[in-house]
């Protein structure tokens, strides 16, 4: 209680002090809401248009249509008034008819109870199955423009002629993958049929939408056609599992920005350390008096708690509005590849669990620069300058430490949200501190070991980082912080632009052709061959199939699940269809890791396994796996394991049979080309009208979105980097202005000495420049490290070295923290020196 | 006996060289006695005073303060000896400058947990004649009257034992005059003891007991004639 009234009738003198402080919470809590409120945003916008998203209360997915029995299965378990919708989705090629343009749509062919759930906004705003009517078509905008087309005008698709009736502006279960190979077209399922493009080893995804009446629920029914289907190529979901990839991915990014905004927040406990343990020195004489009026050390403390916590707390109040404003920046940022609109909403657990992130972290960062209270003696009001002989005991107590430092990382975990990621996140942040720490400590050995310098303005400028009191250490680390994260960003996606780039430039292919048919396969060639100017494309046969059984025993949806299959990952591998080729020599760029190559050896069937395949299916040389290939099972024995680099743009392939094992299963043939950028939509066209059922996927344009998914993943982490910049610059400005009082004294002796104001600006300048290249160059090799780290082990894609954006690291660090230092301490250039002489 | 020292020896370190500011002091004070403590700068009247108080710890030797011997004492509980034994008066006053007078004057009141802080905070302003000054800052204040709040705070809690560092160090002869008469008679009127640094002799003839300091030691030690008093 005594402590209460004190701590209110001391915040008097506090307050001023208590500035930088204060923002520091403001801009860590903001960091961390915004990101917290952006997850909030996205959850609660998938939980409500989870039905719309999937299309149904359950649906069923394959790539080959659904069996009979499967069939009989959905009518018998669904009630009446349970609506059942069929949609295929397919990529093909649409052909503008007047002027040739070929372009790589995403096809869409619905049944007419389409959308089950959710609204279908088209223009004209009629029912979709009246526009598809006779031979109708629906497409989005982007592809009119990239087609030159308008409603109205008539395009080809495979064999077919279409009419363009109308543009789909919203579809609600457009497949939320991240990047899209083209803009959707909507056709009648008869269109489809006739276009010529559901041939033998097209890749086609069938869907089968229900949607039940109100008393059914969808989990029951979802579970008990799991149970039924045996076949776990088939992929059972209810609405709240719907896309669960996207779900992951969102979840994923949001965990590192929370970790991007968690860094500012420990760097805004840095500048909350350094203020208070400003504010204390600057206490001293008041801290005595008080100690000899017969306060105890407790009572000071806690009325220092009570009033740092006051702030906290309304620093984080701040910050969390602040964050929950910014909402809609964020939201414009990640917008890209958000299948559905986002409002920005004010979450209250997200904003309860910033306060109280904020509010712990300012407790625990203050705990140790209060400490000092209990060092300051009451004999201090005796005497200023005579010591006592009695050894000072002015240890710090490192074990208070631990408790501190144990806090601090509490709240990292429970931020991350995982033992390991937030033990990572720790290890590194430390790694970080010591790293900078160390920067700080060289500089300052540097200032001092230094041949003096014949300059007034550097002899002054290092001087002055030799200050004592330290505050080289909290600049370069608060700094350096922000530094490391926005520069790692910065060479991430440089060195990921520069893969992208790097195989556009070097042996990657213009184009992937798809299904190009074995009658089609000597006139394709050559068409290629004539338009690329002698360069015959490679063909590659291929074959569809799924996995039946391993070591004869058949792969179900029960034996999956019973093998571990679990986990998505696990399951993807017996579950995905699998695109067989044979090969007499092994493909170029993959190596075997075990077993050997059939070399021309005569022989029964056999394969060669991918080897992270092989490990999640536990099979190894010897193992027997048998292929379903459109009905008719393939069994092989396992002769060899593969590492293939899949990050080369080549056709790679999982399973690899040995020549003459798949004669006779309905082939199709992948070609790779390459062309001159100027003339790839020429090639696309003259291929898409010879051959129109052949797909034409181009990379460039693949490539493209790739990037832009990138850039916009970029920005997103930017702009909450963004926030411990700012916080490392508040607290380089509360480290310069703690030690006002003893620059302007500085400056004004120099000033009765005759330096002019400019060479004071100068010696300041060297001052300032010199803690932002320590933090530059601190900041910017650990974000080298972190981003050779995250590209080598995470991305598992090569680090290249990108100088520019290196310097730019280091020279914009030195120019902000100047700017910075001089609108911090300007003004003392300006004071006149007998006052401040007086008042010392 | 009000304060009992045995042997009390200080040593500190000044610019790295050792320094005895007490050597060996051995010095006995009634209850109720106004005890003056004289001495040419640097001889140690201000640490003597300040180690009563348990502000310091001394090198050597004891000080028994109402039968308890301080220097045995730990940091807690000597700020307790201090709130409930002590009322000192610095030299330079040590007002908390973001504090008004009012609420500098309640801070041992509000350490003691006391009731009605603020009320009784600008009774003890207006015996000390500031009654229209207690929402005034300490730097709106001159010297003469934050001493005298200095003052009402070292009595607020009515102290058994009261200690000045040379009250009027810093003030005019008149003002200083002034805060000598309201110290005795507070002191009187509350029948404290008072352990008083001065280096006037002036003062210093105001007090029961003359004590001089040199060096560090005791070099004098006389009771003023009763006769003079009456």
């Amino acid at each position: 209680m005594t402590a209460l009234r004190l701590a209110w009738r001391q915040a008097r003198g506090a307050r001023r002090h208590f500035f930088v402080f204060f923002a520091c919470v403001v801009l860590g809590v903001a960091a961390l809401v915004s990101v917290g409120s952006f997850g909030a945003t996205l959850n609660r916008t998938l939980a409500r248009e989870a039905k719309g998203l999937l299309g149904g209360d359950v649906e069923l997915r394959a790539a080959r249509p659904l069996p009979e029995d499967v069939e009989r299965e959905i009518a018998a378990l669904v009630g009446p008034g349970a609506m059942v919708v069929q949609v295929r989705e397919l990529v093909g090629m649409a052909r503008g008819l007047d002027n040739g343009r070929s372009l790589l749509v995403e096809l869409k062919a619905v049944g007419r109870e389409y959308p089950l759930y959710g609204r279908l906004a088209t223009t004209p705003a009629e029912p979709l199955a009246a526009l598809l009517a006779d031979h109708g078509a629906v497409v989005q905008r982007e592809a009119l423009e990239r087609l030159g087309l308008r409603v109205g005008d008539r395009l080809a698709l495979g064999t077919l002629i279409l009419t363009v009736r109308g543009v789909v502006d919203i579809e609600p279960d457009r497949s939320a993958s991240l990047v899209r190979l083209g803009p959707r077209m909507f056709v009648a399922p008869e269109a489809l049929e006739q276009s010529g493009l559901l041939q033998l080893g097209s890749r086609v995804r069938y869907r089968t939408l229900v949607k039940l009446p109100p008393a059914q629920p969808a989990r029951g029914l979802s579970e008990a056609l799991a149970r039924r289907i045996s076949d776990p190529g088939i992929r059972v979901s209810s609405f709240d599992e719907a896309q669960p990839g996207l779900r992951r991915f969102f979840t994923q990014l949001t965990s590192y920005l929370g970790l991007v905004g968690l860094a500012s927040l420990l760097v805004g406990g840095i500048g909350v350390a350094s203020s208070v343990s400003a504010f204390v020195r600057r206490q001293q004489p008041t801290i005595a008096i008080l100690k000899s009026l017969g306060a105890t050390s407790r009572t000071i403390v806690t009325m220092f708690l009570v009033q740092t916590q006051v702030v906290g707390v309304a620093g984080s109040l701040v910050g969390a509005a602040f964050g929950v404003a910014l909402q809609p920046l964020l939201i414009t940022a990640l917008a890209g590849f958000v299948p559905f609109t986002l409002e920005p909403r004010a979450d209250a657990p997200t904003v309860a669990r910033g306060v109280i992130m904020g509010s712990l972290t300012t407790l625990l960062c203050v705990l140790w620069p209060l400490l000092d209270v209990r060092e300051v003696r009451a004999a201090l009001v005796l005497r200023r300058d005579v010591e006592a002989a009695a050894p000072d005991v002015h240890r710090r107590p490192w074990v208070a430490a631990l408790p501190i430092a144990a806090g601090l990382a509490a709240l990292a975990l429970w931020q991350a949200g995982s033992f390991k990621i937030g033990g990572i996140f720790v290890g590194a942040s430390v790694g970080a501190v010591l790293g900078l720490w160390a920067v700080a400590r060289g500089l300052v050995v540097l200032a001092r070991r230094l041949p003096r310098p014949p300059s007034p303005a550097w002899q002054h400028g290092l001087g002055a980082l030799r200050r004592p009191g330290g505050q080289a250490a909290r600049v370069v680390i608060a700094l350096g912080a922000g530094v490391m994260l926005l520069v790692a960003v910065a060479l991430l996606q440089q060195s990921l632009d520069a893969q992208i780039d790097h195989e556009q430039r070097r042996q990657a292919p213009s184009f992937f052709f798809l299904d190009v048919q074995p009658d089609q396969r000597d006139a394709f060639a050559q068409l290629v061959r004539q338009r690329t100017g002698g360069t015959a494309p490679t063909l590659t046969p291929i074959v569809r199939s799924r996995l039946a059984a391993i070591d004869g025993e058949p792969v179900t949806r029960a034996m999956v699940q019973a093998r571990g299959g679990e986990a998505r990952e696990t399951a993807f591998y017996y579950t995905r269809e699998y695109v067989l080729t044979w090969a007499a020599e092994p493909p170029a760029g993959n190596t075997i890791t075990r077993g050997h190559w059939w070399n021309g050896e005569p022989g029964p069937p056999r394969v060669s396994v991918e080897e992270v395949m092989a490990r999640q299916l536990g099979v190894d040389i010897g193992s027997r796996l048998t292929f379903d290939v459109q009905g008719v099972p393939l069994e092989a024995e396992v002769t060899s394991l593969r590492k293939v680099d899949w990050q080369s743009l080549t056709t790679n392939f999982f399973v690899v049979f040995s020549p003459g094992a798949l004669d006779g299963a309905p082939t199709t043939y992948v070609a790779a080309a390459r062309t001159p950028a100027v003339t790839e939509a020429t090639l696309q066209s003259a291929v898409v009208s010879a051959f129109p059922n052949v797909t034409a996927i181009p990379v460039r344009d693949v490539l493209e979105r790739v990037g832009v998914v990138l850039a916009n993943i970029a920005v997103a982490i930017r702009v909450i980097a963004l926030f411990t910049v700012g916080t490392g610059l508040v607290v380089m400005a509360g480290a310069l202005a703690s030690t006002r009082y003893q620059r302007l004294y500085e400056s004004v002796v120099l000033r009765t000495l005759g330096a002019t104001r400019g060479a004071v600006a100068r010696a300041f300048a060297v001052e300032y420049g010199c803690l932002g290249a320590a933090a530059g160059v601190g900041g910017t090799a650990l974000a080298a490290v972190l981003a050779w780290v995250v590209l080598r082990f995470v991305l598992e894609t090569p680090w290249r070295f990108e100088p520019m954006a290196m310097l730019a690291g280091v020279v914009l660090t030195v120019a902000l923290s100047m700017a910075v230092g001089f609108l911090t301490t300007f003004r003392l250039l300006g004071a006149k020196p007998l006052p401040v002489l007086r008042r010392e | 006996m009000m304060v009992s020292i045995v042997g009390l020896t200080m040593r500190l370190t000044s610019g790295g060289r050792p320094l005895t500011i007490l050597d060996g002091i051995t010095l006995d004070i009634a209850r109720g006695d106004a005890v003056a403590v004289i001495g040419p700068s640097g001889s140690g009247k201000s640490t003597l005073l300040g180690l009563i108080a348990g502000l310091d710890a001394p090198t050597a030797g004891t000080i028994t303060v109402g039968g308890v011997d301080i220097t045995r004492l730990g940091e807690s509980a000597l700020a307790r000896f201090r709130r409930e034994t002590i009322g000192y008066v610095f030299q330079s006053y040590h007002l908390i400058p973001t504090l008004t007078a009012a609420e500098n004057v309640a801070v041992p009141l509000e350490l003691a947990g006391e009731r009605r802080v603020s009320a009784r905070a600008r009774v003890l302003l207006e015996q000390v004649g500031l009654r229209d000054r207690g929402d005034h800052y300490p730097v709106q204040l001159s010297g003469g009257e934050q001493q005298r709040v200095a003052l009402a705070r070292a009595v607020a809690l009515e102290p058994p034992l009261l200690l000045a560092d040379e009250p009027t160090g810093n003030l005019d002869s008149a003002t200083g005059a002034a805060i000598i008469e309201l110290l005795f008679a507070l002191n009187r009127e509350r029948g404290s003891t008072l352990v008083l640094v001065t280096h006037d002799p002036a003062l210093a003839e105001r007090a029961d007991r003359v004590v001089a300091l040199r060096d560090g030691r005791v070099v004098g030690d006389r009771r003023r004639e009763p006769a003079l008093t009456s």
